[in-house]
Formats: C-alpha cells, structure tokens, sequence
C-alpha cells in the first residue's frame, strides 16, 4: 500500500491507473449488457453519440458503447493470454540460453530461430483459414503467443550475454554466489525493463495481429473485438460517410489502451529498478 | 536548430507541392483522359499480366479487357433484351432432326486484327486443339460429345456428337466465359499452346493491347483502325473511346475515392460505398438514378443452400420452416438496405423471368397450399404483399419510391413467403423438435440446433450479405446461428462439408433465353453424390425422380420450343413443394457510372444492353457512349 | 581452423537446422486448409456463369489433379518439393498454371523490396537517432513532446492510419494517386520521368510505413538509452567532464544501437514477406498480396516459394548478425 501511495506521486501511473480501471469496467460492463452483441438493429441506425447511446450507434443497429464493452474485454483476453504466456516462455528461454551458453544455448535458439524465421502473417493467415470456426478468443491469444515470444527471447539472451561479460558477474561468481540468486538479484533488475517494454510491445503487436486478421475477415467477425469492430466500420464505409464516432470507437480505445500500458510500464520499471529508486530517494531527502 | 527546421519543412513542402502540381491523373501524358474510358476490373488484380492465354484452364482474370474487348465468341446472350447475339457465327446453330450434328455459319468479313480473315479453319483446328489437350479449356465437354469437326466451306463448320445433344451450342455462348476462337496461324506457330502466353495478343474484338502494368493492376487497350471488320463494328459501328483501361483500384473504398477523382468510369461497389460516392460526385450515377439504384436485370438469384444429406434439412417440413421463419422484408432491410428485389423462384425476378416464368405461375403459387392447416384452413404461404412491405420499410428509411404497383413489382420483384414463424414453428413441432425454457430450439434427440452458415468470404458480396441476414432471422426464431466466412466456401460445399452456406440456390439461368435446362439438370439423380466426395451437379445434394423426368424430356426438344418452355415451369413447381433451397433476392449489383467524361450508360431508363463493364457484352455498349466535351 | 570449427560451423548447422524446421513447417500447414487448388480453378471458371456441363467437370477435375503433380502422396510430394527446391525451382504456379513461381515471384519482388528496404532503413536510422537522443536528454521538452507524438501514434492499428492517410491525400486534397506503381502508360525506363512517377506513387505507402516504424523504434531505443544512462561508465564519463555530445553518440547510442542490430536484420529479413495490408490499401504492387491470394486459392506451390524465400531470408540475416556481432559488442569474444 505504501508503494502505490508512492507510485500514484508520479502523474504518469496516476493516468495509467485510471484509464486501465475505467477500462477494465467497461469490460465487466459487458456482462451486464441490455443488448445480445450478434444480433442488428436492436438500436436506431447511424446515430452521432448523444444520450442514451453515448457513443453512437452502427449501421447495423449496434450500440457503439455496449459493442466496444464486448470488444474491450474480448481484445484483452487475446492480448493478455498472448502476452503473459509468451513472456514466460521468453524470459526462460532467454536466461537459460544467455546464461548457460554452449550447446544449451545452440540447441535452445536452433529453436527460437525455427520460431523467429517463420513469416508470421501468411503462417497465421493460414492457421487461421484452417481452424475457422474454431478460433475462439482463446485459441487466438494461444496461437499468438506460439509466435510472439522467439525475438523478445532473443533480446533477453543478449542482454545476459552482455551482463555475464561485466565485471559484477566474475566478483559474484567469485565469491561465490548461487547461479540462481546471482540470477534473480543481478540480472532481474537489467530484465525487468525489458520485460515490461515487451509485454506492452507484444499486448499491441497481439492486438495488431488480432486486427490484421479481423480486416482480413479471418476471425469471427461476429464476435464485437477491436479488430472486428474496425472491420464493420471499414467495411460500411464509415470513413467515407463521415460516421466519425464509429470508427473512432476502437481506434481511440487502442490507442488510450497503449499509452496507459506503456505510461504503467515505464513508472513501474522507473520504480523498481535499484539505481533510479537510490536516486529517488536521494532526491526525496534533500 | 530552429532555423534548420524551418528550411527543412520549407522543403518538404516544395516537394510535395511539386508533386501535387503533377497532379493525381493516373495516365501518363500521351494518352488523353477525354478520349480514355476507365472501367473496374471485377476478379481483381491479375496474377499473370504478360499472358494472355485465356484458353486453358488456368485462371487469367478474363474481365480485363480479353472478353469485353479483345475477343469475339460465336454468341452472346443479353440478359436484358433477352435475345441471343450472332457476333463470329453468322445465325444460330442448325441442329439435324435427332440431335446428333450441329452445324455452325460463320460470319463473313471479321479478321484478327493482324489483317488475317477469321474462317472456319480457326473453329476447327481451336476445337482439335482443345480436344487433344486436356489442359486447354472446353477438353472434357468436347471429348465427351464431339465425335469429328470438320468445315464444309470457309464459313460453315460442322460438328457430329457421339450421342444426341440438343444443348451443344452453349459450350459456344459467351456468359461470361464461353468457348471463343483464337486464331490458327498464331498457335500453330507455338511450342506448346498451354504455356504458350500469346503476347501480343492477336483480337478478334474492336480493341488491341497497347500496354499493361507488369504488376497486374491495369492493362490498356487501344481501338483498332479496322474495328470495322469486327462483329462489334458491323453490328452497332464504332467504338466511342479511343483507348479503354481495366484499372483494379482495390477495396470499395479505393474504387470510391479514384471514381471521386473521375479516375474510373464504370466500377462496381457496395451500397454502403455507392451511398459515400453519391454524396461526394455529383457525376455519380447508379443503374436508376433514385434508389434503389441497383441493377435488378442481374441474372442471378441469390439465397441459401441447405446440404440435403445432413439431418435435419432431408425433411421437407424443416426446409420450410426455415424457409417461414424468415421476414423477406427485415433479411432485405438488413442485406442490402432494402435495395433488392425479392423472388420465389429459383430463377431471378428480372423483367424478362418475370414475364416467362414469374407471371405465369402466379395464380398457382396464390393457390400453393402446405400440408398444414391453421385455423381449420390449409395454409397458403405465398404472400403477394411482401414488395409492398418492403416499401414501407424503405419509405421509413427515407427513401422515394414510385407508387404504381407495377413499378414496386419491377423495382422489388413480385413477392415473397408469407413471415409466418407459428407455422414453421408447428411443422418443427410435428416432427419432434422441441423448445427449451430459453426459447431455443432442440432437436428431435434432445441436443439443442445448431447452424453453422458457411459463407462467402467477402463481406461485401450479395452471398455473404445473405449469411449474415439469415443468422439474424433465425437466431430471433431461436435457433444458435453463426456465420464462418471462408475462402474455402466452394471447396466445401463441393464436398459437402458444410450444413448451410450462400452458395446460389439453384445455377443461373442463360439470362437472355428462357431455356432452364441449365437450372434445373444440376440436380438430377445420375449427378448426385454423398458427402465425402465431390458434388457433379447442386452442391445441395437434393435430387428427386420426378424432376429427372422434366430433365430428360428437355434434352428432346429444341430449346426454342414452347414445350420447353411448359417443361420450365413444371420444373420450377418441383422445386418450389420441396424446397431444397431457398432463393431470396435477385443479385442487387450495385454499379456506379461517372458522367464527367462519358454518358448515354444503359441505365433502368435506356436499357439498351445490359450494364455490366465486367460482361463480354461489354464491347456492345461502347459505340453507344458519348464523350461529354470539357 | 579452430576458429572455423568452434565457431562457424556451429553457427552454420544451426542456420541449415532452422532453415529445415522453418521449410518442414510452411509446407505442412498450407496442406492443411481445406482449400483445394483444383477445386479453385473450376470454381473460377464457373463462378461467373459459364457453362459447364456437369459430367464434364468431373473429367477435368481428373486431368488437373494429374497436370498439377498433386496425385502422390504427401511424403512424395514432400520429396519431390526438395529435389526442384535444390535446383532453385519451385515448380509451376497452380491457379496460374503453368507460369513457374519463381517467374511471379520476380515480377514482385522489385517493387516490394524498394518500397520495405528503403522504409525500413529510414524508419531505423531516424527512429533510433531521435529516441536515443531523446532518452539521453529525456528531461529536455522537445524530448517529451516526441515521446507523446510516438505514445499515441504507436498504437494506431497501421491499417486505420494507411486508410487515413489515403483517404486524406487522395480523395480529400487529392495530391498523390490513389493507386499502382506508376502511371498507366508510362515507359519503364531508367529516366527521371518514371523515376519521379515511381516516387509519387510510392510516396504515400512509404510515409504510412516510415511514420509508424519511427514511433515503434523511438520508443524502444529511448527505453534502452534510458537505461543505459544510468549505467556507471556513463555517470563516471559524465563526471569525467567529457562533452555531452561525445557522450550521448559514442557511449550511449554506440551501445545502445547493439540490440536494435538484431532487430534491422529480422526486418530486413521479413521483406520477403511482403507488406500485405500496405499493398492491399494503397492498391500498390507487391509480393505480400501475391502470397495472400496463393492462400486463398490453395496455390500450394507459390506459398511455398514465397514462404521458403522467406524463411532463408531472416535466418541469413541472423546468420550475418550473429557472425558480425563481435564486431560490435568486444565484449562478446569469439568462444
């Protein structure tokens, strides 16, 4: 508690905080929907946002504001599932790789770059025409993280190949530190960064995705996701037509999505890394 | 710093300025914008634009220019004239008493457009050419009924069949694909006529190559000086635009904003997109000039295929259920914004089908009765309302519409199934299923229904448009519904795997003759296969013995033959009772003309031929278009 | 020799490992979709309307499967796609039969690599130099204003901003073309005319791509350089007095600049991929949407060729970074 009371100090992650809070409700908002988000014309066509349709409404007959609800939590499940497993898998393979070295690290990045070099859209566009139907939410987000954690894995292992290489790694080898501790005290604090910076990268590059499959009409297009939403706003034309408010929906929620990620990120990582906190506090104490 | 930046937004400007005094003209200097007609190419980009082999059976996106102005068939039907055009061959084809040879007369005074006469020697080596390479097109329909071809002078070639057939003669009508002749001199001179890639092409049209973008996405074409010895100039004269361009732009919205920029005269889009080109070029016009705008003399019905062999669509009272569980006017409303005219039948309610087909059957379709009595009454579900319906549908939307009922009948076609969601709901009933506390159906074992709608993948196809209109319209009936677009849609319902898709519920008829053999052989039983292996006729895999009747006593008659005609209509009633699939609407094609440069289309109110760019027709069109002077 | 033998060759037997994984993989998958090539091929011709006489299909749908050498089993057909792969051949196109692949490949290739080679270069060079700098001084307020250009225009779904940009340049103030590679009619040739046409036209999809890719690549390397800055050696340079600028470029950017080496090479390296949804907004030419519409008509042999190409690309671009990586980083020594 007394960290947070800290963290919210920095105006950054009080932003963040908020709009991944106002976020998160409108994505529980979903269960409590008055309309069935596959079904048209429950609502007047092509309405500007104004009460009681606060952001508008499609020319299928949608609610702009209970759609996205649907599609926020849709998009986050993708992204988190994508990015969380993805990060697990890089960070292990990373570390181990980096800090092992021979033939551990040759075989283990014989696969990262089995992984690295395949050309990932027209692989996914493929998996995607083969599962159809059977894509869910779910699978998507697992698909993706199949795909997403080779080159942050890489970046991981490089960093550790340049740390193992500095002075701090001898003295503690030397007197005698356990890999493991040596790992979590010495090493976490140069990946943490890392890590952050990459699950922001990979949540967008996994919603990306997810919107690159959606406007190709690959996913379950019925089913209200970011992409999906996009795909209906561009496929009706909304752009040209001047409905501003129904293809500003999602692409205002993925951009204010990203910068409340990427400020969280970047004061968390500010907060936890030992040589800003040191500074930190020095500066609290003058 | 500041300074340095200043100068180096001076210069970004400077250039881009200087760009945009270049303008945003897609066509280089020496080809004049006024004397260029620009038109959309349907199928897309093409793959392989140095080759202009269309003969074979590879895919080379004909509808970029090769049909509409390059090649010249033996016939072509209009569909919106409905007559049967005598282009290369001078009169239609001469049977003999039983069937069993056809003779061809050709037109005297055509040449290639390398000065060479087009004679029967090009129809009979063409034809023995494909005959002998299974990779050219047309080999397995030649094999399997040509028994010898051979000319009897320059002009008269003469076919003799292997058994009786009185429909040969259509292998030769150009609908969009057809076999056309190619000239003689030219392929005999290559190596190998299937990789051969007959560039430059030899016409035999009113039009030669002048160049093409080496990546596929145009290709222009220029008149030919002597476009009088073609079938194109002998016929209707001169072909007003000196060059024609085929331009594939990309997404409607592409199509749109190059059409703003006068960049393309003849495009086809969506309504969504038609409606966003409407607000924004006042040159802008559709096949009507008021809504519905659409073109409704398109000679395809569009609607839904159910796979016959999956339980529960081999019951005739479930395909009618589903059939009564839709509201004609709601599945419009949401397809295509109530822009598009509604029919029965499984052939399209286009003014001419209407006359043939439509209006005779009227008074038998008023009197249909199903096997279900409501109120102590048989039901009678035809409702002859339905386009009236509609009206009031469009008239809230904010639409004009004429209020003669002959013009709504034109305009929205005759009418639909009544919407009677208590009746379907009763022959369900009847035949076990059941409703769960929901209101969700469940299948006569208890499992609740579900259906999976395989699609069309493009969403701004009429085909997609009806999946997604009836999820709607079932899932408000109670059923779990849900739409997979998949680019596989053909593959799959070819094999069968699939429950329901938007395939067309029945093969388009020739458009500009009322024969139907063409609709109704598909399903006869001999073509039936299970599922698993690949559909022959109707991917539905419905047959049935009293049609097979109507089929063959087709093949005996001349398809000019009143008694062909009669044959037609008793196929159609079959159709109708048993509902194997369900026509919705008639293809609504949403064409946008630009009037800038180029006028006189054949619109709704001077339908001289029909009005589709993309249609081999095409070339009938352009001596008729005036330039309109800037 | 001991450097040949502990040092390249493992490097190579992984890259020959990676590229047999990375094949293996692309040519199962596409055998998996239930689309079928020859299927494909008669549903165009009949799609429209032309007439087929039912029994006839089935005849040709016979003489295709054996045209196409798609008879054999897949273990066949899986050897038989590496004895043509090591004569550099990847067979005949199927939905264009016969042009062979590597023809269609060729007539793409061009257009795709000047468009990506020369946006991805930009967008590195200028992304890394502005969000290094921009990490180094990151208290200074142009930094800030940079930060908060890229946070927001980072996350814009690239096919939103390329429709934006189009639908603002070519249709709202039309100043570029809407469409293609260069004018209809124009000569191909090596002259200003066609060069200053190619320019126009690729003005707009290249903009898409650079813009994007400076904020993707700013706002890593101002993370990296972030971190780097509170490194020691540079607190100590700092306390050292040397000049600022020395700093920033030759400790700070130099280092920071290694990671980011690796992510160049993989760029580079996707190119054969193409731009898909560039290609498929701007109507520009380009392999991404050849191989788009291989997939959608089951053209088992250009995926193939498009997708093998690709895979020897990136993995030789990891092979050359990982061979030069001493080069850059002397504190990684040759082991």
């Amino acid at each position: 508690m007394e960290s947070f009371k800290e963290l919210m100090k920095d105006g950054r992650f009080k932003f963040a905080f908020i709009v991944i809070c106002v976020l998160a409700l409108m994505s529980i908002l979903s269960f409590f929907s008055p309309y069935n988000p596959l079904k048209w014309n429950v609502v007047p066509r092509d309405l500007p946002p104004r009460w009681p349709h606060i952001l508008g409404t499609t020319s299928q007959g949608q609610d702009l504001f209970w759609q996205s609800t649907f599609a926020i939590r849709n998009s986050l499940i993708i992204a988190l599932i994508a990015s969380s497993i993805s990060r697990v898998i890089a960070v292990i393979v990373g570390l181990i790789a980096g800090y092992k070295g021979g033939k551990v690290d040759t075989i283990l990045m014989s696969i990262n770059d089995s992984f690295v070099v395949m050309p990932l859209l027209p692989i996914l566009i493929l998996i995607a025409s083969v599962m159809r139907e059977n894509l869910t939410m779910v699978t998507l987000g697992l698909i993706l993280s199949l795909f997403g954690w080779a080159w942050d894995a890489r970046v991981i292992r490089s960093q550790i190949l340049s740390l193992r290489e500095r002075e701090f790694t001898y003295t503690a080898i030397l007197s005698g530190t356990r890999t493991f501790s040596l790992v979590i005290k010495e090493y976490f604090p140069f990946i943490i960064p890392i890590i952050f910076s990459t699950v922001i990268n990979n949540m967008i590059w996994a919603i990306g995705m997810e919107v690159t499959l959606a406007i190709l009409g690959l996913t379950n297009i019925e089913v209200p996701t970011i992409g999906t939403m996009i795909h209906w706003a561009v496929n009706y034309q909304s752009m040209l037509l001047g409905y501003w408010w129904w293809i500003l929906t999602p692409v205002v929620i993925s951009i204010l999505l990203f910068v409340a990620l990427y400020l969280l990120s970047s004061s968390l990582s500010e907060y936890l890394d030992p040589r800003t906190r040191i500074q930190r506090i020095g500066k609290a104490g003058q | 710093m500041k300074r340095s930046f200043s100068i180096f937004f001076v210069s970004l400007l400077v250039l881009v300025m200087g760009f945009a005094q270049a303008g945003f003209a897609q066509l280089a200097e020496d080809i004049p914008r006024e004397k260029t007609f620009i038109a959309d190419v349907l199928t897309g980009r093409v793959g392989t634009p140095a080759n202009f082999n269309v003969f074979t059976t590879a895919w080379r996106n004909p509808d970029r220019g090769v049909q509409q102005l390059m090649l010249e068939p033996l016939w072509l039907v209009d569909y919106v004239t409905g007559e049967v055009i005598n282009a290369l061959a001078a009169e239609g084809p001469i049977y003999n008493e039983d069937f069993t040879q056809m003779t061809v007369k050709l037109r005297e005074g055509c040449q290639w457009s390398d000065g060479v006469p087009i004679t029967a020697d090009d129809i009979v080596y063409g034809i023995e050419l494909c005959m002998q390479d299974s990779g050219m097109s047309y080999n397995a329909p030649f094999n399997l009924y040509v028994d010898k071809v051979y000319k009897t002078d320059d002009y008269t070639v003469v076919f003799e069949f292997k058994e009786p057939n009185a429909r040969f003669h259509a292998n030769f009508i150009d609908r969009w694909g057809g076999w056309r002749p190619f000239p003689k001199h030219i392929f005999e001179e290559a190596e190998d006529p299937l990789s051969f890639d007959f560039n430059p092409p030899i016409s035999s049209g009113p039009y030669v190559l002048k160049d093409f973008d080496q990546a596929g996405y145009w290709t222009l074409w220029e008149r030919r000086e002597d476009w009088d010895k073609t079938p194109t100039g002998i016929l209707y004269g001169m072909p007003q635009p000196e060059y024609v361009l085929f331009y594939y732009y990309g997404d409607a919205a592409n199509k749109v904003i190059a059409q703003a920029n006068h960049n393309l005269d003849m495009t086809d889009l969506t309504m969504e997109a038609f409606r966003a080109i409407l607000e924004r070029n006042e040159y802008s016009r559709g096949y009507r000039k008021e809504y519905p705008w659409v073109v409704n003399v398109d000679p395809c019905m569009t609607g839904l295929t159910l796979n016959n062999d999956v339980s529960p669509f081999d019951l005739k009272d479930v395909r009618w259920a589903l059939t009564l569980a839709i509201d004609i006017v709601d599945y419009i409303g949401i397809a295509f914004d109530g822009a598009a005219p509604m029919g029965v039948l499984h052939v399209p309610p286009t003014p001419v089908y209407q006359e043939w087909y439509y209006k005779p059957l009227e008074e038998w379709l008023k009197n249909l009765t199903l096997d279900i009595e409501i109120d102590g009454e048989p039901f009678k579900p035809y409702d002859p309302e339905a386009p009236f319906r509609l009206v009031e549908y469009v008239k809230e939307r904010g639409y004009d519409v004429p209020k003669e009922p002959e013009a709504i009948r034109e305009m929205f076609g005759p009418g639909w199934w009544k919407y009677a969601p208590d009746v379907a709901e009763q022959l369900l009933l009847r035949n076990g299923f059941t409703k769960d506390a929901n209101g969700k159906w469940l299948l006569p074992d208890g499992t609740p229904w579900k259906i999976a709608i395989t699609a069309h993948p493009s969403p701004s196809h009429p085909q997609h448009r009806n999946s997604l209109a009836a999820a709607q319209q079932w899932r408000n009936f109670g059923i779990d519904v849900t739409v997979n677009p998949s680019e596989a849609y053909a593959a799959l319902a070819q094999t069968g795997d699939y429950v329901v898709n938007d395939n067309w519920p029945a093969i388009e008829p020739w458009g500009g003759h009322p024969d139907l053999y063409r609709v109704l052989s598909p399903f006869r039983t001999s073509y039936y296969r299970p599922i698993g292996e690949q559909a022959v006729g109707h991917s539905s895999r419905w047959y049935n013995e009293k049609l097979d009747k109507v089929i063959e006593e087709m093949e005996k008659v001349d398809w000019d033959s009143d008694k062909n005609l009669q044959l037609g209509m008793e196929g159609l009633k079959i159709l109708v009772e048993e509902m194997p699939t369900i026509p919705t609407f008639g293809y609504p094609g949403v064409v946008a003309w630009d009037e800038y440069y180029w006028t006189n289309y054949p619109g709704a109110e001077n339908p001289y031929t029909q009005p589709y760019h993309h249609w081999p027709n095409f070339k009938y069109m352009l001596p008729f278009l005036r330039p309109v002077e800037r | 020799m001991l450097f040949f033998k502990r040092y390249l060759l493992p490097r190579i037997v992984q890259f020959l490992v990676v590229v047999f994984v990375g094949i293996t993989i692309v040519f199962i998958v596409p055998r998996l979709t239930p689309v079928d090539p020859v299927q494909q091929v008669i549903n165009r011709i009949t799609a429209q309307g032309a007439f087929l006489d039912p029994a006839a299909v089935d005849s040709m749908r016979k003489s295709l499967t054996e045209l196409y050498g798609l008879e054999g089993s897949m273990l066949q057909q899986y050897f038989a796609f590496w004895g043509r792969l090591f004569r550099g051949d990847f067979g005949p196109s199927l939905f264009q039969f016969p042009i062979p692949v590597t023809q269609l490949i060729m007539t793409s290739l061009p257009w795709t690599a000047g468009l990506l080679i020369s946006t991805t270069l930009i967008s590195w060079i200028v992304g890394n130099l502005l969000g290094g700098l921009a990490g180094y001084f990151k208290d200074r307020r142009w930094a800030k204003v940079l930060d908060n250009i890229s946070m927001v225009i980072r996350p814009i779904p690239y096919y939103i901003f390329a429709l934006l940009l189009l639908i603002l340049f070519a249709y709202l103030f039309p100043i570029f073309p809407s469409a293609g590679g260069y004018s209809v009619g124009r000569r191909i040739g090596f002259n200003w005319a066609f060069i200053s046409d190619v320019l126009k036209h690729s003005f707009l999809p290249a903009t898409s791509l650079v813009v994007l890719g400076i904020a993707a690549n700013f706002m890593t390397m101002k993370l990296i350089v972030s971190n780097i800055v509170a490194e020691d050696y540079v607190m100590y340079a700092k306390a050292g007095g040397l000049k600022e600028s020395k700093i920033a470029f030759k400790y700070v950017l130099k280092n920071g600049l290694l990671p980011q080496i690796t992510g160049l090479a993989l760029s580079l390296g996707q190119i054969f991929g193409g731009a898909l949804i560039t290609e498929i907004v701007f109507s520009y030419p380009g392999i991404g949407t050849l191989v788009y519409g291989a997939i959608n008509s089951g053209d088992y042999n250009l995926i193939m060729g498009v997708t093998s190409l690709s895979v020897i690309g990136i993995a030789g671009a990891t092979l050359i970074i990982d061979l030069l990586y001493p080069l850059f980083d002397p504190r990684i020594r040759h082991r």
